[in-house]
């Protein structure tokens, strides 16, 4: 017997809509919902032994995972499954989200979402397929993700035939030939015409749309943010010179220059020197408190934002970015100047 | 001028190099400098007399071998042992040699063996070679015989003189060690062609575009014994003069992304195109292109490169790099310039999709050329067992580890496991 546990939200568990959206994680023995009929598809040599919740407008908030963890684990599963969550966005990050934690302990694990749904890249390494768009295609749906759920309990990949949609990850793998002897095979390939032939799918970035201008700078709150590495000399939070997975912040309340021999860049990607000698080459906090004290801007925020930016992953700045945008929307912050290097 | 059958003809291609390779299967330390029977016995007295430097205040050599349970840390460069004759011949040329081009006549390789300079510079980013365990095909110098150069700065020496020493003595150990085997009966002779003539038709011209770093001090390149500039305009160099050393690194950032001068000496896309050439191309070139540090620069020396390329008359070309993201900017905007010129290119990237291997691979694509060859996923993380030696520090510190220890450690920090320029074996696969 192949003990399944199942995520749903809270409309899906039957607790209502938007109104009940802040309900925390729960979980109840044997299926519900759209498990029922996900039982029946599985079949007798599978039991749904429990099914978790969560409201969806914190289920997919770092704060709520490890209680749905810990109500997953208490369950005993064999497989897990999340979803369908169809095009709805919270939902989906949700399922998303507990698929990735899943997925890393170890346990099997596949998520269910449309294409489209925007939580689909959290899913990090667990598998996603393809539900419809909206809950009235909840049948098919569930007929794709019973499918792969046998292959999951059987220790099979999925693949686009089982429905498999969004991220799937490149692993390194040692082949025969060198890069270049391969580089050489390309070349006479596209030589002969074969305008296919590459080793690496062209990534698709997304599209930013900028910000509308700041309607009055003199009135605004403006924040200083960088991936220079600027930090206090000691780095005395350990900032990675290159390939950083994280970022920092530090006050400038008080502070109207950022002295040499107080601050120094831990940057890996260019040489500090200039940037040592003085570190307003890289948090310009001296013209922005003159331009502070000339009115020409409103307020200077109480911190700046760093990180290193060399040899980081497209996804850790991506994830920078979006943090960023966050922590300073919440602080009331207009807009940020951010050196580069 | 016959073409007719397809074949080329001989007519006007320049005169080639031969390579005496002595294969170097076993070392040792010795009271003298030696080579025989495939055997290379080295003077640590004589190495470090000829590594001597004002900034330098003690020097220490020692061999890692193949299959040892030792861990080279902290690597700064390696150099193949190659001379052309007694004081070197002109080998390395700027350094060791005149600043003349060379790549004729004859140069003495001591294959299977390499001079691996290693210890702490300040700027530079941690390379480790294990020379057994998992990591050690990842790595040209896991598969060498290395003589490892171990060093103390003088005191208050400059680390710019302290690098400069070290990169002119590797150079200088390099040619003598050679030397040593001049008189030895080769194990093998290799033949390299010249440039082909223009009376050579009937097949692809082919030739390679290789990316040097250019951001100074630490992190530059030298062509004939000169820094190569950020704002340097691509030059056409005759691929045999890499054999004789015409670039050497100093680049010590991104270590799965650097190309030591051992890698240069034996450019990998050089050799896959020689092992072809007359076959079913002609290996045709070597375009050397710096990667300036500002967009306007990029954007000008990749219409310049593709312009010089057009010039030459080839008819495909493959691009490679060294160093990080912004490095893939300089090989998009060279493919997308040679493709404008209807010149077929393909280029090798490095991935960084992350260590689950789900994020975007590359930094900066190219919008008009599609094809790619992958050296690797820079960010996979990789599970290195403790070694019983460990040489050039004793100290992984982006591991937070002894380095005897185990640990784990990002593929990126490898020395040239993602080579640019094609040494390796490493692709990404979809896990399927």
């Amino acid at each position: 017997m192949t003990r399944v546990v199942h995520y749903i939200n809270q409309f899906f568990a039957g607790l209502g809509g938007e109104d009940t959206a802040t309900v925390p994680p729960a979980s109840k023995e044997g299926a519900v919902g759209p498990g029922r009929k996900l039982a029946q598809l599985l079949g007798d040599d599978y039991e749904i032994v429990a099914t978790v919740w969560c409201g969806d407008d914190h289920a997919a908030g770092p704060e709520v995972m490890d209680d749905l963890l810990a109500l997953v684990r208490a369950a005993e599963p064999d497989v897990v499954v999340t979803g369908p969550a169809f095009t709805s966005g919270r939902y989906g990050l949700a399922c998303a989200r507990v698929a990735a934690a899943v997925a890393a302990e170890g346990i099997a694990v596949v998520a269910c979402m449309h294409p489209d749904n925007p939580g689909i890249d959290e899913a990090g390494t667990a598998p996603v397929v393809a539900s419809g768009e909206v809950a009235r295609q909840m049948g098919p749906s569930l007929e794709t993700l019973a499918a792969a759920v046998r292959k999951v309990a059987a220790g099979e990949s999925l693949t686009a035939d089982d429905g498999r949609v969004g991220k799937i990850p490149r692993r390194n793998v040692t082949v025969d030939q060198t890069s270049a002897e391969r580089a050489v095979a390309l070349v006479l390939a596209r030589l002969g015409g074969d305008r296919e032939a590459t080793e690496v799918p062209l990534p698709r970035f997304d599209q930013v749309t900028p910000a509308q201008p700041v309607a009055d700078v003199t009135t605004a709150l403006i924040a200083l943010v960088t991936e220079g590495a600027l930090v206090p000399d000691a780095n005395p939070d350990s900032l990675e010179s290159a390939r950083a997975t994280r970022w920092l912040r530090y006050s400038l309340d008080g502070r109207d220059v950022l002295p040499a021999g107080e601050f120094r860049s831990v940057h890996g990607g260019f040489s500090t020197v200039w940037a040592n000698e003085d570190p307003h080459r890289i948090v310009p906090l001296d013209v922005a408190r003159q331009l502070e004290g000339e009115g020409a801007i409103g307020t200077l925020h109480g911190e700046y934002l760093v990180t290193a930016g060399n040899g980081t992953s497209v996804g850790n700045a991506r994830r920078f970015g979006v943090e960023w945008a966050a922590d300073l929307r919440r602080q009331g912050v207009q807009a940020a100047l951010l050196t580069a290097t | 001028m016959d073409a007719s059958n397809g074949a080329p003809t001989r007519d006007g291609a320049d005169t080639g190099l031969t390579r005496l390779v002595h294969t170097v299967r076993a070392v040792a330390l010795g009271e003298r400098t030696a080579y025989a029977d495939g055997t290379l016995t080295v003077s640590g007295p004589e190495a470090a007399a000829v590594l001597a430097d004002p900034a330098l205040a003690e020097v220490r050599v020692s061999w890692a071998s193949p299959g040892d349970p030792a861990r080279i840390v902290k690597v700064l460069d390696a150099v193949e042992p190659r001379t052309k004759g007694p004081g070197g011949g002109g080998i390395f040329p700027g350094f060791v040699g005149p600043a003349l081009p060379q790549g004729r006549g004859v140069t003495h390789v001591l294959r299977g063996a390499a001079v691996v300079v290693a210890g702490f510079v300040p700027r530079a980013q941690e390379a480790v070679v294990d020379m057994s365990g998992p990591a050690a095909p990842l790595s040209p110098m896991g598969a060498t015989h290395n003589l490892v150069v171990e060093f103390t700065p003088a005191p208050g020496a400059a680390w710019e003189a302290v690098y400069e020493a070290l990169r002119k003595g590797a150079l200088a150990l390099a040619a003598r060690l050679a030397e040593a085997a001049l008189d030895a009966e080769p194990d093998a002779v290799e033949e390299l062609p010249g440039l082909p003539g223009p009376g050579e038709r009937g097949l692809p011209r082919v030739a390679a575009i290789t990316n040097l770093q250019t951001q100074g001090t630490f992190k530059e390149v030298f062509v004939y014994g000169r820094s190569f500039g950020s704002t340097a305009l691509p030059t056409l160099i005759d691929p045999n003069d890499l054999d004789d050393g015409a670039v050497v690194s100093g680049q010590l950032g991104h270590p799965s992304l650097k190309n030591p001068t051992w890698v240069f000496q034996n450019h990998p896309v050089v050799a896959a195109l020689r092992a072809r050439h007359g076959v079913d191309l002609l290996c045709a070139g070597v375009v050397l292109s710096p990667e300036p540090v500002d967009a306007a620069n990029k954007e000008l020396v990749s219409a310049h490169a593709a312009r010089l390329c057009k010039a030459a008359g080839f008819d495909a070309v493959i691009v490679t790099k060294e160093g990080g993201g912004n490095a893939d900017a300089d090989m998009a905007l060279k493919m997308d310039a040679l493709e404008e010129l209807g010149i077929p290119t393909v280029a090798l990237y490095a991935e960084m999709a992350g260590a689950d291997g789900t994020g975007p691979s590359i930094v900066v694509p190219p919008t008009k050329a599609t094809a790619m060859v992958s050296t690797g996923n820079y960010d996979e993380r990789l599970s290195l067992p403790a070694m019983e030696r460990a040489l050039g520090g004793d100290r992984v510190d982006v591991a937070g580890a002894a380095a005897l220890d185990a640990f784990e450690l990002p593929t990126a920090v490898v020395y040239a496991s993602l080579s640019p320029l094609g040494w390796g074996h490493l692709t990404c696969r979809e896990a399927s």
